[in-house]
């Protein structure tokens, strides 16, 4: 399972606020603090919404600089603006960068596909129809058809493609967790090349113990197929699911990881 | 005899229990009369059509507070919003015959470019929980098509829903073609999503700000009470 830390998003009170003062000792922190716990790629959004889109482009420029500052794990680009996300690219330092995101809605695809194969980048791809977020598995996999068919005629390969289900909180509607799942193995059922990710905290919008429910998710989505999560990797209670994720589903050889986790301390019971 | 139909219908408000076989949240609930049947033998008994809904509303305000105070959650209050609804269909037809107007129109919204709606949707059903004539107009919707909708229907409030930081500014651009189109005056516009706050909404110069479903109730209350 592959840990994309989630940390560094300026829709987070403080981390948008220490992004708009520069505050450039705290968000190297973050993301030292990230690697540290076991994150194999950061993302990072600069965006806390209401800025110009220049403004956001140069808040994009400073962070992906900062961040590159103080770790060597490859970032994930994260953006709702096509603009801010070319901003990120070209100040970029590396190779495996990530884009985050493009859906099957055409203007998405028509800005972001094209960079992504120009970059050779790594790509988060919603099941998000151009219509919205379907309700049902057929109408989600329809999208990532969509997807697929215009990243490949662009020669961006399945391989480089994480597919994201999406999760839709189970609070307003409780059948969006089968949802999830089945979207997932429908993705890694069609195209096995290709891998799956998510972000877990929807999930539990609107209901209690939040923490819990997504931990017992990950575990769900990892027998579906997921391949990797964006989430908080300080949180040590999340650690030994992460764990035992690959240790249940076979990707763990000789259960090697798993001990390794306990000499270590982490598997907190 | 009065405040037991009506004490039990506040009660089974709050627990979101529609039929006497749903589920309440204490074990022992289930088989007992629901919503339906409690208001039903409201009016079998020449209960005002009026008070029926003055304790529906007090219901949803006690559920409003127990969600600021987390001891509900989002399943709660839509189990206990979707009471009020079957509740309103019942009452309406009588309210309508009796001359009691709704509390007022309002209309919903996800500003142009953004499909998401799970959040806007929990408003309208608060909204209608609450009294409030409720017209969605659905997600990804034009400036031109609101101010128009508004011009036509002349709603009291136009709430405007965005999750992506990417739309957010088309609040803004809302506002401006509602001053061009000269029925900005005409109408409060409320604003909510994930990304907005009390400052963006301030700064594009919208009439008021909801944080969550109930904060939005409360906002369109006191602007039009």
């Amino acid at each position: 399972m592959l840990v994309i830390g989630e940390v560094i998003n300026a829709t987070n009170k403080k981390v948008g606020q220490a992004i708009a003062d520069r505050d450039k000792e705290f968000l190297q922190n973050l993301a030292q603090e990230e690697e540290n716990a076991g994150a194999d790629f950061l993302d990072v959004n600069a965006t806390r919404g209401g800025e110009s889109s220049e403004e956001a482009a140069v808040a994009m420029q400073w962070l992906v600089g900062i961040v590159q500052e103080v770790t060597d794990k490859p970032l994930v680009i994260d953006s709702d603006s096509p603009e801010v996300i070319k901003a990120g690219l070209d100040k970029y330092n590396g190779d495996k960068v990530t884009i985050n995101s493009v859906s099957a809605e055409s203007e998405r695809m028509e800005a972001i596909l094209p960079l992504a194969a120009e970059r050779q980048a790594l790509l988060v791809a919603l099941a998000h129809g151009a219509e919205g977020i379907p309700d049902n598995v057929e109408d989600r996999l329809t999208a990532c058809g969509q997807i697929v068919e215009k990243a490949q005629s662009l020669g961006i390969k399945l391989e480089n493609i994480f597919f994201d289900p999406l999760v839709l909180p189970i609070s307003v509607d409780p059948t969006q967790g089968m949802v999830t799942m089945k979207t997932i193995e429908g993705i890694k059922s069609r195209y096995p090349e290709a891998k799956t990710v998510v972000g877990l905290s929807n999930v539990s919008f609107g209901l209690p113990a939040r923490k819990m429910v997504n931990r017992a998710t990950l575990l769900m989505a990892a027998y579906a197929g997921l391949d990797a999560a964006i989430l908080d990797p300080r949180d040590s209670k999340m650690t030994p699911f992460i764990k035992l994720a690959d240790l249940l589903t076979g990707n763990d050889p000789n259960c090697k990881a798993f001990i390794k986790a306990n000499r270590k301390g982490l598997l907190v019971e | 005899m009065t405040e037991d139909i009506l004490g039990a219908m506040k009660e089974n408000v709050i627990q979101g229990r529609i039929t006497k076989d749903d589920e309440g949240l204490e074990d022992e609930m289930t088989g007992q009369p629901g919503v339906k049947e409690l208001v039903q033998e409201a009016l079998d008994n020449n209960y005002e059509p009026r008070t029926i809904l003055d304790t529906i509303t007090d219901a949803m305000t006690i559920v409003g507070d127990k969600f600021e105070s987390k001891e509900f959650f989002i399943p709660d209050m839509l189990a206990a919003a979707e009471t009020v609804g079957v509740a309103m269909e019942m009452l309406d037809p009588l309210l309508a015959q009796s001359g009691i107007e709704p509390k007022g129109k309002v209309f919903l919204a996800t500003v142009k470019g953004d499909l998401h709606d799970i959040g806007k949707n929990i408003v309208a059903i608060l909204l209608r929980g609450n009294g409030y004539i409720v017209n969605d107009l659905g997600n990804d919707i034009s400036a031109e098509t609101i101010a128009n909708a508004i011009k036509e229907e002349k709603p009291m409030v136009v709430g405007l829903s965005a999750l992506l930081t990417s739309t957010m500014g088309n609040m803004k651009g809302v506002i401006e073609v509602l001053k061009e189109a000269g029925v900005r005056d005409q109408v409060k516009v409320v604003i909510g999503g994930a990304p907005i706050t009390e400052e963006f909404a301030n700064n594009i110069g919208a009439d008021g700000y909801g944080a969550d479903g109930f904060d939005a109730v409360r906002v369109v209350t006191s602007l039009v009470g």
